[in-house]
């Protein structure tokens, strides 16, 4: 369908062969560019600790072995005193957690703000639009300190709650949005019938929402799961480091480790999200580019 | 609307979301204004106990790696704002335009570094960029890219648009699907050539997504860390340094001054530089809404 679309208007695209030619250069000069580093770690990561400074055409290994991934997981273990699968499952744990968090509170404030009257109401929403400009970084300091005071420094709930405070506004900005495209027909509809709020929102909002809920879901996965500073800073404890901080120890320690565990540590940590976005690139794709359009 | 005025029901919504978002969002951004006048370190209880005035500030003013930082962090801001978007924009018209039998897999491919981990994508380029890394071994070249203080803030950019070129693309994309076609219906008629029709009809066209591919990369640029941390900490002796790794720096960092109230006063600039930005923005967007 899409190319029938293309072909409509795009005739004097399709005549020229100069076009033609720049699109396929430019094109696959990006596609190289974007895949060359990855495919050269992964390279680096099975090849035998013999023959990891050379390979055919810089890419393909003289001699293949997954040794380099076996002292991956050894290097991590003894020396961050943490290994993969723990880091794995604290990312997990937090991002998992937070989602849900942030999530559940937006389903409930969006529709406050998009079908219900309070003081303050646009003021309030306007701090929320500033504030998803505003760094993380900002919030750093002070908030490291009102964990401290609240005695949960180096816990989970340390890092979840200051992604639940800093990520809140985006679920509410798409969710209001979101609520506020649906037919007003269909809640006055629901009023008349006699349904409370509460009714209208689980029976009538919610179940038109799950697209944007499926694009915070998306996001906010993305935000957290791949997050640093607030991870490094608040969750200093070795054994519950997130993926991101575990990875970062290691290949910026100042004792080396050898390349091809470095590369194997790396991939450790893409393989899984290759994963992840080949079964569900559409929905990546369409996450993000709705979340883009949204601001 | 269901109410007419405010009912208190309405608290029973608002209020869980609301007080996460004050308590760890708003509290601390205004705290940390605060704080940018105290002297304080990493170790102390009470934070207030001693007010400095505008030392901090006269501090990082007469700092000189402040204003390389400063300098470093507009930069790559720069970077992000035109190059990216630039290099975006034309790929997207080509791949758009450019009739190609893969064009969802193409577009995935140029994405997927988008999903990944600033962290792993720094270290992936970190290998290649090193002295005994593959970029020299393809240019024949021994030359340490990372070390060098002229080069290290542009390669940093470029690390960081490989990452995220494919986020304005697929936003670029989607603006050419919605695209009104007429005008490039009209101009096969009348005969205009390809880069006629790139130039004069759509860029102009697709005008309002290169405004917010701009300002989400310009948002994002502010943000950049994660990046410069795993390249280079910020080095050679903090000429990579952004105003987010100079603040980590002078906060955190284990060999740094542990002086957190200079971290609050970077703060305090990072939040000024936003400000700034977000006020002219609603500025500017009012202006064109009354022109129209």
């Amino acid at each position: 369908m899409e190319t029938n679309k293309i072909n409509n208007y795009g005739a004097s695209f399709k005549r020229s062969p100069v076009f033609y030619v720049i699109t396929r250069i430019v094109v696959l000069f990006f596609i190289i560019i974007i895949i060359f580093p990855l495919l050269y770690t992964l390279s680096l990561s099975v090849r035998s600790p013999e023959t990891v400074y050379s390979a055919r055409y810089f890419l393909i290994p003289y001699e293949f072995s997954f040794a380099n991934y076996i002292d991956a997981f050894v290097n991590a273990e003894q020396k961050l005193k943490v290994s993969f699968p723990r880091m794995f499952i604290n990312s997990a744990v937090v991002t998992s957690l937070s989602v849900t968090l942030i999530i559940s509170m937006s389903i409930f404030a969006a529709f406050a703000f998009s079908h219900l009257r309070f003081p303050l109401k646009e003021s309030l929403y306007n701090v929320m639009i500033a504030s998803v400009a505003m760094p993380a970084q900002v919030l750093l300091i002070p908030l490291f300190y009102i964990l401290i005071y609240l005695g949960i420094i180096n816990t989970y709930q340390a890092v979840i709650l200051a992604y639940a405070g800093f990520l809140i506004p985006i679920g509410i900005l798409i969710l209001r949005m979101f609520y506020e495209q649906i037919p007003y027909e269909l809640t006055e509809a629901g009023t008349v019938d006699g349904a409370s709020d509460l009714q209208l929102l689980m029976k009538v909002l919610l179940p038109l929402a799950k697209p944007a809920i499926a694009t915070c879901v998306i996001l906010l996965f993305l935000d957290t799961w791949n997050e640093f500073i607030y991870a490094m800073i608040f969750m200093q404890d070795p054994t519950i480091h997130t993926v991101p901080v575990g990875l970062a120890k290691i290949g910026t320690s100042r004792y080396q480790v050898n390349i091809g565990t470095y590369s194997a540590s790396v991939m450790i940590t893409i393989i899984p999200v290759m994963i992840i976005f080949a079964v569900f690139q559409r929905w990546f794709i369409a996450g993000m580019t709705m979340g883009a359009l949204k601001h | 609307m269901i109410y007419k005025t405010f009912h208190i029901k309405t608290l029973f919504y608002l209020l869980p979301a609301v007080f996460i978002f004050l308590t760890f969002n708003v509290i601390p951004g205004l705290t940390s204004l605060v704080l940018s006048f105290f002297d304080f370190s990493g170790f102390e209880t009470n934070l207030f106990r001693k007010f400095v005035g505008i030392d901090n500030f006269i501090k990082i003013y007469e700092d000189k790696y402040f204003w390389i930082a400063l300098k470093n962090t507009f930069l790559f801001v720069f970077g992000a704002v035109f190059i990216q978007t630039g290099i975006a924009l034309v790929l997207s018209i080509f791949i758009f335009f450019g009739n190609f039998k893969f064009s969802v897999l193409v577009r995935s491919i140029i994405f997927f570094p988008c999903v990944l981990a600033p962290v792993s994508v720094g270290l992936v380029w970190k290998k290649i960029l090193e002295q005994d890394g593959v970029l020299n071994s393809i240019l024949g070249l021994d030359y340490s890219y990372l070390s060098s203080v002229s080069l290290v803030m542009w390669l940093i950019i470029m690390v960081n648009t490989w990452q995220w070129i494919g986020y304005n693309l697929v936003i670029y994309y989607a603006g050419l699907q919605s695209m009104n076609i007429e005008l490039l219906e009209a101009s096969d008629i009348d005969g205009a050539n390809w880069s006629q029709k790139i130039f004069s009809i759509i860029i102009p066209l697709l005008w309002p997504t290169t405004i917010l591919n701009m300002i989400l990369n310009l948002i994002g640029g502010f943000r950049a860390f994660d990046i410069v941390y795993v390249l280079t900490r910020g080095g050679p002796a903090h000429y990579s340094e952004v105003l987010a790794s100079y603040l980590y720096y002078y906060s955190f960092s284990a060999g740094g001054p542990n002086k957190m109230g200079v971290g609050a006063a970077v703060a305090f600039v990072i939040f000024a530089c936003i400000l700034t930005i977000a006020v002219a923005r609603i500025i500017i967007s009012k202006k064109i809404r009354r022109e129209n």
